[in-house]
Formats: C-alpha cells, structure tokens, sequence
C-alpha cells in the first residue's frame, strides 16, 4: 500500500525550478530516503508534500488524504522534524512537550518519549542549551508525540558527530520497527545506504533513480574493480577468453592485474579461473561501487560524502 | 488542560522570563511614578490645574504600559516567532499558528493588567492616589484603548518581515509616542511645535481621554479622541487581517 503519493510535483521560486515534475509512492512501513547534494530540491519536496509550501503544480495524497485539500487532517497523522527549527526563546524541554503533547488527540505520552530517548536530565533544561544532539532527539520527539504514522525527517543528522549520528540512525530503524514509514532526507550516500529500504537521487529539483540502493547502483552501471598480484604476465588472455571481462590491464611495475566488471559474480568467476589454472597469485580483492559511485555517474556531478 | 489555556500559560510564562518586556512594562512605570512623585509629590498643585501630580501622571503611566505590551512586546515576539520559523513548525501541528499568536496577545494583555495592578497599588500606597470617575466606565474605556494598541502592534506584527525591522518599526513608534504623547510628560508643558506632533500620535488621544475619565469628566466630551481611535482600531484591523504573513 502506498502512503504518499506523488505525482508531477512542481515549485518555483520566481525562475529557479527548485522542484521539476517529481512522481512517488513511498510504501507503508518502509524507510524512504530522498538523496541529493545541498540546494537539490529536499527541502522544499518535503514542505510541499506536508502542505507547509504552496506548490506550483501536480498533486500530493497521504494516505488517500489530498494535502491541499484537507491539510488539517494530514497533521493529525503525520510527525516532522524541519531542517531547521528554533523554538521559543527560553522554553524548557518539558514545556514545548506539553504544547505538542496538548495539541494531538492521541498522544504518547511526552515523558515516555524523554526516557526512550535518554533526555529525562534535560526536563527543566532551556531548548536552547541542549546540545546538537539533544535537540535532534527533542525535534524527533515532538514529531513522535502525536503517535503519528508517519514520519518526515528532514536531515536529522547533518552536523551532528559520529557518535550521535549513530544514535540517531538506530532510532530511525526503530520507528521502522514500530510500524512507521519514515520519509527522511540526507545528503550522506553512507547513511542512505545504511538506512533506507528504497531511496531516490535528486538533483536541481529532478527525479534522477527512485529504487532499492542495490538496484540503483547497478542501473548506473558502474563496474567493479577487481585487484590481484601474480608474477604471470601472461594472464590477460585467458580472463579475457574466459568471459568474466573484456577490460583488463596488467601494470608490471608491481605485477598488479585490474579487471573492471559489471557482473555480479565476477570476483568468485576470477578466482575460480586462477585456481584452476594453478596460478600463483595473491591479493585478489574487490573495490565495489558505491552509492556515491553512482550518482556521480548518474548526475555528473558530485555529492559531499563524509 | 484546554488546549488555548495551556499555550496561553506557556506563552505567559516565557513572556515573563523576557527581561525586556518585565522591566519596561513592569518596574519602569513604578520607576517614573516614584522618581516623580518624590520630586512633585501628590498634594493639589497649581502647575497640575489644582490636581495632585501623580494623580494626573498615573493614567498616562498606565497608557504607557498599554504601548509597552502592544506596541514593542507583541510585535517583536510575533515577528520573531515567525522569523525563526517557530510559526511555521506548529502550522505542522494541529495547533493552530492563530492559537500561538492569541496567546501571545492575551498574555500581553495579562502582563498589561499585571503592570497596571502594581503601579495602582504603588501608587495608592506611597502617596495616596485618588480616582474620581466611575470604575466601570474606566475599565471598559481602558480596554478600549488597549484594543487600539494592540491593533497597531499586530499590524506591525503582521507585515514586519523580521525581528530587526520589528524593533526598528516599534521603536519609531513606540519612542514618539512614549515621550510625545503625555504618557511620560504632561503635554501642557509642551511648546506650541510640540504639541502640534503630539497631535498625530494616536496614543496622546488615548492619554487625553482615560485620563479625562480618571478625573470623572463625561465621555461625551471626549467624541473627537473616540472617533480617532476607533479608526486607528478600523484602519488598523482590517490592513493587519489583510497583510497578516504567516512565513
Ligand atoms: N524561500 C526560498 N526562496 C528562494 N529560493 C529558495 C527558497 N528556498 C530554497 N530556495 C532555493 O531552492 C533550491 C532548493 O533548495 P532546498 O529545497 O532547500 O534544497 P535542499 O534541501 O536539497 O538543500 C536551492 O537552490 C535554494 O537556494
Ligand atoms: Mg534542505
């Protein structure tokens, strides 16, 4: 079943396209990740799509519900972190609980949520002195209080360390885990790959792959880059006649053959070809592509990876 | 709890811990009133017509706390709230943006009727202050110019892209107002000039006209300050209802 529906998303601010034509389905119970470099288009998709923007043209249902439509009503089911939210000057953490907690008809309770997420000791803490982390957890939840569905999540976890960013990652598979859908952007290639069931590359506000991560970088078809040393300078022939690649090159300074592949197998396909032809060679590895890999290749441009 | 009611405590509550809304809506009339009623005293005196000073200052002080909460405090809040997108994060909300800025117009108005409380009370117990007009009446007067305030505060909250041109639109308000109006000065020691851009400030009519009524003088001679301030509410009203940016 399909929670959101996109279909032939546009906004413009003024002449920039910032959304061109964009089309999804974001499948219940999935973690779906938007991709795509700063200034892609992220954000403004996901404040189109929770009816916080106006967009241009096209069309946005959330569970059968039309946003334009009947916009309270989507507030009732769904839970967002923005990109960049600042509270109240001066409101405390159990504070700005209680006006979210106030404003749903069937909350979690709010002190539930600040145990699940470690931040009891912060209760009677200013917002505004929590830490980068903290506040994640905050903003994450306030879009949980109203025990919402689903969940948007606007990069939760840029600027935030290694170690909170982990943190943050295992609490996005646990919303899965409960039953949610998670819509969330990033633009970390290692995050989406780790987290998100399906993702798609966007990039100046175009559509550019919308699939599982597997599949997306296969499509690019971005090969991988087998290595292995041998002393036998005689081999190119053979893997070449043996099918697994017509891209071979040896480099004799230091007897390393390469050989690029698309093929799936194409590591277990070498080795097979090295033993049974007795050779002695050491080192054989692969470097598989990337996420990153890919959209590279599929955008030609670049995407910041840390 | 009420939905309204718990915003509403809780935008009070942060509203208090604001240092700069407490001090001018709070000690600093108290401030005024007592500097000046330790220089003048509150005896009948010629230079007040044979009025006693501070019984003459109190209702302009009042006035000013008036401009205090509705011209600066409620359209800097709200211009900030929107600014830091504190606005837009509850339109994402069943909470309404329109809950968030009534609460922050009923707790101004509280903060108002705080300031209000304890410059009367000060007043009454350091030097006796005397009100000669009918409660009623002056409550529901009160009230009336508190509506004209704060109807220029929300246009002002309304159209003030940020909290800077907030500040700046408030102060070239706020300031005139404060020392032209009579609500810190009585305009009778204004030079004819003076007086004259007294005259367009639409707070010396709202201090012309409680004051009138602290002193027991009939609402009907005050028909012209009525009719201006009623069209700073009409005027005021309707371009905030239309300008009003949420984002
Ligand atoms: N309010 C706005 N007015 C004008 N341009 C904007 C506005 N918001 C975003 N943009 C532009 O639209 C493009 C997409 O921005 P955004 O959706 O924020 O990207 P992302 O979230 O992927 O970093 C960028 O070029 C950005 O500069
Ligand atoms: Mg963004």
């Amino acid at each position: 079943m399909n929670v959101i529906e996109i279909s032939n998303l546009s906004k413009s601010y003024k002449k920039l396209k910032a959304v061109n034509n964009i089309s999804l389905s974001i499948k219940q119970g999935e973690i779906f990740g938007m991709l795509g470099p700063n200034g892609a288009g992220k954000t403004t998709t996901i404040e189109c799509v929770t009816g916080l923007k106006d967009y241009d043209s096209g069309s946005v249902h959330i569970h059968g519900i039309d946003v334009k439509k009947e916009l309270q009503k989507v507030y009732e089911i769904i839970g967002l972190q923005l990109q960049e939210t600042i509270y109240q000057d001066k409101i405390k953490v159990s504070e700005i609980c209680q006006l979210f907690h106030n404003a749903y008809k069937n909350p979690i309770p709010y002190i539930d949520l600040i145990q699940r997420f470690g931040l009891e000791f912060k209760l009677n803490s200013y917002v505004q002195k929590l830490s980068g982390g903290q506040r994640q957890k905050l903003s994450i939840i306030l879009a949980l209080i109203g025990n919402p569905k689903l969940v948007f999540l606007d990069e939760l976890t840029t600027g935030l360390d290694p170690e909170a960013r982990r943190d943050m990652w295992a609490i996005i598979k646990g919303l899965r885990d409960e039953g949610r859908t998670v819509f969330m952007t990033t633009h970390y290639m290692e995050e989406a790959e780790y987290l998100c069931d399906r993702i798609c590359l966007i990039n100046n506000g175009e559509l550019i792959a919308c699939d599982n991560v597997q599949s997306i970088i296969s499509q690019s078809g971005i090969e991988s880059e087998i290595t292995f040393i041998s002393k036998n300078n005689d081999l190119k022939q053979s893997i070449v006649e043996s099918g697994i690649s017509s891209n071979v090159i040896y480099n004799a300074l230091n007897n390393t053959y390469t050989i690029y592949s698309a093929e799936d197998k194409c590591i277990a396909r070498t080795a097979l070809l090295l033993e049974s032809m007795g050779i002695d060679y050491s080192k054989l590895s692969i470097k598989r592509s990337t996420l990153d890999d890919a959209f590279i290749k599929l955008t030609g441009g670049n995407c910041k990876n840390e | 709890m009420n939905k309204r009611l718990m915003i509403i405590s809780i935008e009070f509550k942060l509203l208090l811990r604001n240092y700069m809304n407490m001090f001018f809506a709070l000690f600093f009339p108290v401030m005024m009133l007592l500097l000046f009623g330790e220089m003048y005293g509150n005896e009948p005196s010629e230079f007040f017509n044979g009025r006693g000073g501070m019984d003459v200052m109190v209702p302009s002080y009042i006035c000013m706390i008036v401009a205090v909460t509705g011209i600066m405090s409620l359209p800097l809040t709200v211009a900030q709230y929107r600014e830091r997108k504190i606005l837009k994060r509850f339109k994402a909300t069943p909470i309404k943006q329109s809950d968030i800025l009534l609460a922050q117009i009923i707790s101004n108005l509280l903060l108002t009727l705080v300031g209000i409380g304890l410059l009367l009370t000060i007043g009454k117990i350091r030097f006796n202050l005397h009100f000669y007009g009918n409660p009623i009446l002056a409550i529901i007067v009160l009230l009336f110019i508190i509506l004209s305030v704060f109807a220029i505060g929300l246009l002002v909250s309304g159209v003030a892209s940020n909290g800077k041109s907030a500040t700046a639109i408030s102060y070239i308000i706020y300031f005139p107002m404060l020392f032209l109006s009579g609500a810190t000065m009585p305009i009778e020691m204004f030079p004819a000039s003076l007086k004259k851009i007294s005259n367009v400030l639409p707070l010396t009519h709202a201090v012309k006209l409680f004051k009138g009524i602290w002193f027991g003088e009939s609402l009907f001679d005050f028909t012209k300050e009525i009719v201006i301030l009623l069209i700073v509410i009409i005027v005021c009203m309707t371009l905030a209802i239309k300008m009003f940016k949420w984002e």
